[in-house]
């Protein structure tokens, strides 16, 4: 008998009992409905959260001064000696695979007008190699130079939130801006970043960092200090052994003993990665286990309901036999019927995941991702579900002796 | 018997014995059995129950194989024969019709008959499924049931679905097991008459019954009794 008669001889038979076929694969459509929902609300939530950290960029490196220890009293966050512009210089000259470099020293409560609107908006210093290393393109205009960036030119780059805000549409570039008083021209505006982190990172202005230092920022631990010190290190370079290189000339201009700890602290993006990629890992791992179990409680059911079916067509199969069918041909027939009540389980419940999942998106505004992957091993664990209970029910048919098979009552 | 002597017989069984162990007891179903049936040949084998006649149906079918002795049907002896070449057996050699038609419920007279075929080795035949079934329903007179199910078929015409699916493979043999058992005298008559005719044409009919008025259709008698054919002659007043 052929694959295709074998479908059809099953579909028949699950349509004569379309409400049993409907509740026995109930099961399956359930547990394959939910691991779809929450998968995709997981992989949703990873993906944006993967999205956000590569939008912060990647094989980059932050370095922030970290906690003073003066006397076996530990200081704040911040509270060691300030980087300052020759740690930069030697951070980007003295370590190999170091492509660029940038500080970058802040104002997070800057109030900016045009006219008769205002904007309160993070206003950081930052030099001429941010564009690099933050890979951040201009849409328009352009940034300030090296040479800007060390003059204490009073250019200012919007992001693109502030460009909307202010501007409304107009034309920010060659506008003199004023913030916290200071006028600056506008040179340039962002292109898009989008949310990282719960924050707007287009809502920025970027301007030279020797400028923020003597307009923008109150008292300074240093002449030269920059707040924090960014780096983006070549790709073709390993990112620990960068790390490594640079933590060794900070501890020796820092004059860090050896046996003390950094008061410094390095930042690596792929870390927040790993961490993350571990998490959705353990997360798949718990949805995983609950879709074997769903699919396993639900595949009982159907070796039941197949079990069940079998004994009610006793005499149907003592018939088939007796009129040439080889027990493989009934094996078939029953093993088919089995996967297709699967299948077709599997199938509803991947529409019905999809449905739930869509509507919690619309709903709640959750980023939702289905994977490929998800909809194929939903549909061949579906599929598998129907073989492995299936055949037991299926064995029992093939192996009935035709003789008393019909003569069951 | 005569008449067919230049033709192997369609059925040769020779000393055929079948035992069944049941617990300690071994119960001798069958004792020594020998007989031929040949083509054309329309035969009632009669017995009461326990006699051993059910047990000759089951291997006549070859759904059963002898503890000893040799049946040969259309010259291939069944004990030699695997499940599965068993299988392939009936489905080419042997059309069976039963006492409750053992039709499928709610499928077509059309893919009732067309059944067999399903289970067919051969690929030409299970193209043309629709085409052999639907000449089969027309010569067991229900072309213009064909889209029917069982259930909007009355008893007779039900036994005459059965009928053609036992014809649609073109077989050597039918063997009815009471096919009247659940059908009115007047119904009986015109199934045993349509037996009849297919004999004529050259079909071999085997048919199992208790009832003598049945079994007077027939053109010849094997009456089985405690496992041995104690009679085996023609029926009164037609020719063998």
């Amino acid at each position: 008998m052929s694959v295709i008669e074998y479908i059809k001889t099953a579909l028949v038979a699950l349509r004569l009992n379309k409400l049993r076929s409907m509740l026995t694969t109930l099961g399956i459509i359930i547990g394959v409905a939910s691991v779809i929902v929450m998968s995709g609300i997981g992989s949703g939530a990873s993906k944006q959260i993967e999205d956000q950290i590569s939008s912060l960029g990647t094989n980059q490196l932050t370095i922030f001064p970290g906690s003073a220890n003066v006397g076996g009293r530990r200081g704040g966050f911040g509270s060691a000696p300030p980087l300052t512009e020759k740690d930069l210089r030697a951070v980007r000259d003295g370590v190999a695979g170091v492509m660029a470099a940038s500080g970058e020293l802040g104002n997070n409560n800057a109030s900016v007008v045009l006219g008769n609107a205002n904007w309160t908006t993070q206003v950081q210093g930052v030099g001429a190699e941010i564009e690099l290393v933050r890979e951040w393109p201009i849409a328009r205009g352009r940034y300030f130079d090296a040479r800007e960036a060390a003059s204490g030119a009073k250019f200012g780059v919007l992001g693109a939130t502030v460009a909307r805000e202010l501007f409304a549409g107009a034309d920010p570039l060659g506008t003199t801006i004023r913030i916290n008083n200071s006028p600056f021209q506008v040179i340039g505006v962002l292109s898009e970043k989008g949310q990282a982190g719960g924050r707007d990172q287009d809502d920025v202005i970027l301007v030279p960092i020797s400028t923020a230092r003597s307009r923008l920022v109150g008292r300074l631990g240093a002449p030269d200090q920059i707040g924090s010190l960014l780096v983006k290190v070549d790709p073709r370079y390993n990112l620990a052994e960068v790390q490594a290189d640079i933590e060794r000339v900070l501890r020796d201009r820092r004059r860090i003993g050896p046996d003390k700890d950094n008061n410094f602290i390095i930042r690596n993006f792929a870390e927040f990665l790993e961490t993350r990629n571990q998490a959705s890992k353990t997360l798949g791992l718990l949805l995983a286990a609950t879709a074997a179990i769903s699919l396993v409680v639900g595949g009982i059911g159907i070796m039941n309901i197949m079990l069940v079916s079998v004994t009610e067509r006793t005499r149907e199969i003592g018939l088939r036999m007796a009129i040439g069918a080889r027990g493989s041909d009934i094996l078939g027939q029953f093993l088919t019927e089995a996967v297709l009540l699967c299948l077709v389980g599997g199938l509803i419940g991947l529409g019905l995941g999809a449905g739930v999942a869509a509507g919690l998106a619309g709903i709640f505004g959750w980023p939702v991702y289905i994977s490929p992957v998800v909809v194929l091993v939903a549909i061949a664990a579906s599929a598998t579900v129907g073989i492995v209970f299936g055949y037991v029910p299926a064995r029992r048919a093939s192996a009935l002796n035709p003789i008393e098979a019909l003569r069951y009552e | 018997m005569d008449g067919g002597a230049a033709q192997a017989p369609v059925v040769s069984a020779r000393n055929l014995t079948k035992t069944y162990q049941l617990g300690e007891v071994a119960v001798h179903a069958l004792r020594d059995v020998s007989f031929d049936i040949h083509r054309g040949e329309f035969v009632a084998i009669m017995g009461p129950s326990g006699s051993g006649k059910s047990t000759l149906m089951n291997l006549i079918g070859a759904l059963d194989t002898p503890t000893t002795g040799a049946l040969a049907i259309n010259g291939a002896d069944i004990a030699t024969l695997d499940k599965d070449q068993l299988a392939d057996l009936r489905n080419r050699t042997l059309g069976f019709v039963f006492q409750q038609f053992n039709l499928l419920a709610r499928t077509s007279a059309l893919d009732n008959v067309k059944l067999p075929l399903a289970y067919s080795r051969d690929p030409a035949r299970q193209a043309r499924g629709s085409e052999l079934a639907a000449q089969r329903l027309t010569e067991v007179g229900l072309a213009d049931r064909m889209d029917h199910v069982p259930s909007q078929l009355s008893g007779g015409q039900q036994q005459r679905v059965a009928i053609a699916r036992a014809l649609v493979n073109s077989p050597s043999l039918i063997l009815a097991d009471e096919p009247t058992g659940a059908l009115d005298t007047q119904t009986s008559g015109e199934i045993m008459a349509l037996f009849e005719r297919l004999t004529e044409s050259g079909m071999t009919v085997i048919l199992v019954t208790h009832e003598p008025d049945v079994a007077a259709h027939a053109r010849r008698l094997l009456r089985v009794r405690d496992g041995r054919i104690v009679e085996d002659r023609a029926v009164a007043g037609r020719p063998v």
